[in-house]
């Protein structure tokens, strides 16, 4: 810091050259003057951090000048010197603020003394100023945050998705944002501050918040609750709710609740439903309508091919379309009890049955067919299993599906260099039930086709599937207390397993 | 001389219809029950024309009509493709467009979707053989 510019006032200019002079040694700066008007000006010229003042002097005095320096700037220091015993004069001079004094004749010790006073004070006013300032920062920076945080909250409210309502601890409404007021209908202004919970909230929701603070665990864990609620403006408003209690050091101060109106939510959901059952519909309907385009193909070949019988009295052709005509009237038949079967609840009719001799008949009824398509059609069945109670109409119409879809997967296995094979074996499993596996070594499925098969109306061969077989089937299992099980790879082949309950039949009494 | 048609097809329903019509219009069928067969009969035969059915099992029918369209030796064999599917269906198809390996499918000489009346198979025959 630059040196302390003193400014020495006295009408005896040689005090005033060899005080000057000392000061100057000492370190210091000095101006001087030689009147309390020469004074006061060169005070207000060079701005003296300390002034040195000798109180008695024509004109101007000293207790004069002080006065209009203090005038000044009040902060000022200023030592006057004085004369021995002029004790009127010092208590003015105090009264007026000066800071020191010291007695003439004036002695450097004591002026030294009175000097570092004066830079000590100044000192620890400089410090104290920068201690106020800073602090004068400090507060204007936080009050901005607190300004800025309180807003940032306040938009928070104001701008949330869902209704915000909170109450003090005397249930009146202190917090209502506006999707609350567009949720209840009643303005801000109407509620907050105004009204209660009661005169707010329906009696059951006002209930149950009321409920919330009462019940410790409901305090921490409130689940989302939905409810149609009524505005005061006649609209229903389906809502979801959840609400938390507030506390500061263990005392309760409030609730805050939380609304989110779900009337778009409910209308997109009714929309996807209608649109999902639409398309289930459509699916269903143009699968079946690919089916049984298919039928009419055969049954208007078959006919044709009957007419020309007729007509060149040709057995052979007569033969023929009939024989096209009978098949695809039992197609009809086969899909119309598929379509039944599907579409009705029906419990399996339990009776006493070799699920063997079901096995060895299908065998016997598809060997035709298979040999047909180059498939070998192989069992390997479990000698345990006995008769069982059991629906053979179930087990007849699973086995015949799956094993018919074993053989189509090997007629549309791209490798024509495998040796195809539909094997049907039985096990008895560890949870007592009978498990039938059918297994082919043919095209197998990817995984879309894998994760469509119980689809309705879904079928992997073009026109020539209902899309019903499956899912026939799986029903039919699914009543019969069984499951089905498919394991499957592309290229490689599947493996079905169906898995029915185990009933040995109790021989009867007497036999 | 009567000329030879050869109808690929796997359901014997369709194929014995097909035979009459043709029969019946004094063309000489020849059957076959599924493109790799077809392909055998028409090295062998020299069908005059092809009625061909795209769906048939391992993808067999789309085969042979690929290999018909980008073969020098049988571009000119008339098809005529006979199927459940729609035109649109058949050209937008993954399965054809895969087959074709992206390049443009050709259109078929005639197409006729299932069901079809005699006449109108007959007539199409005759549009294309005279």
């Amino acid at each position: 810091m630059s040196a302390f510019k003193i400014l020495i006032v006295d009408d005896e200019e040689l005090i005033v050259r060899l005080l000057s002079m000392s000061l100057r040694s000492d370190g210091y700066q000095t101006v001087t003057a030689f009147s309390g008007e020469q004074g006061l000006e060169v005070f207000k010229a060079e701005s003296p951090d300390i002034v040195v003042t000798d109180i008695k002097m024509p004109g101007m005095d000293g207790l004069e000048l002080l006065k209009r320096i203090k005038a000044i700037d009040s902060e000022k220091e200023v030592i006057i010197v004085t004369g021995h015993g002029d004790i009127d004069s010092t208590i003015t001079a105090l009264q007026y603020g000066a800071s020191d004094f010291i007695n003439k004749p004036v002695r450097d010790a004591a002026l030294a003394i009175a000097l570092e006073r004066a830079k000590s004070k100044i000192a620890i006013r400089k410090k104290l100023e920068e201690y106020t300032t800073r602090l004068e920062i400090k507060i204007a920076e936080a009050t901005e945050e607190i300004r800025r945080k309180s807003n940032f909250q306040r938009l928070l409210i104001t701008s949330s998705n869902d209704a915000i309502v909170a109450f003090d601890s005397d249930w009146k409404v202190v917090v209502y944002n506006p999707e609350a007021a567009r949720v209840f209908g009643d303005p801000a202004k109407d509620v907050r501050n105004k009204m209660n919970i009661d005169e707010l909230y329906t009696p059951a929701i006002a209930k149950v918040f009321k409920n919330q603070v009462k019940d410790q665990k409901s305090q921490r864990n409130f689940p989302w609750k939905e409810q149609v609620i009524y505005t005061k403006d006649g609209r229903q408003i389906p809502v979801r709710y959840a609400g938390n209690v507030l506390f500061e050091n263990n005392e309760f101060v409030g609730t805050v609740n939380f609304f989110q109106d779900l009337t778009e939510i409910k209308r997109l959901e009714k929309e996807l439903v209608q649109s999902e059952r639409l398309a289930a519909v459509g699916q269903t309907v143009s699968g079946l309508a690919h089916y049984v385009k298919n039928i009419l193909i055969g049954l208007k070949g078959g006919s044709y091919i009957v007419d020309v019988g007729i007509q060149k009295n040709n057995t052979e052709k007569l033969k023929s379309g009939w024989e096209t005509i009978k098949k695809n009237i039992k197609r009809i038949g086969d899909l119309t009890q598929d379509l039944l079967t599907y579409s009705k609840q029906r419990e399996p009719e339990m009776e006493a049955c070799s699920p063997h001799d079901i096995i060895n008949e299908l065998v016997e009824l598809l060997k035709g067919f298979a040999a047909s398509k180059n498939i070998i059609l192989s069992k390997d069945l479990d000698k345990s299993v006995d008769q069982v109670m059991a629906d053979p109409k179930t087990i007849h119409h699973a086995l015949l599906n799956i094993i018919n879809n074993a053989m189509d997967a090997c007629v549309e296995d791209e490798d024509v260099s495998k040796k195809h094979e539909v094997k049907i074996l039985t096990h008895i499993d560890k949870n007592n039930m009978i498990c039938f596996e059918i297994t082919d070594n043919g095209c197998g499925m990817d995984e879309d086709t894998r994760k469509k098969l119980f689809t309705p109306m879904f079928s992997s061969k073009g026109g020539k599937g209902t899309g019903l077989g499956l899912l026939v089937t799986g029903k039919l299992i699914e009543e019969h207390r069984g499951t089905i099980e498919i394991e499957t790879s592309p290229g490689i082949g599947s493996i079905f397993r169906v898995r029915l309950p185990y009933e040995k039949v109790k021989p009867v009494d007497g036999n | 001389m009567s000329k030879k048609v050869l109808v690929v097809d796997d359901d014997p329903d369709v194929r014995s219809f097909v035979v009459t019509v043709l029969e019946e219009n004094q063309y000489i069928p020849l059957i076959a029950q599924d493109g790799v067969e077809g392909l055998e009969k028409i090295e062998k035969e020299k069908p005059d024309l092809v009625i061909l059915d795209v769906l048939m099992p391992r993808g067999s029918g789309i085969r042979l009509y690929h290999h018909l369209k980008t073969n020098d030796q049988f571009k000119k064999l008339p098809i005529i493709m006979f199927t459940g599917i729609a035109l649109r269906s058949f050209l937008k198809s993954q399965k054809v467009l895969d087959e074709f390996k992206g390049a443009e499918v050709p259109k078929p000489d005639i197409y006729l979707e299932k069901p079809v009346d005699p006449e109108v198979l007959a007539t199409a025959v005759r549009k294309k053989l005279g």
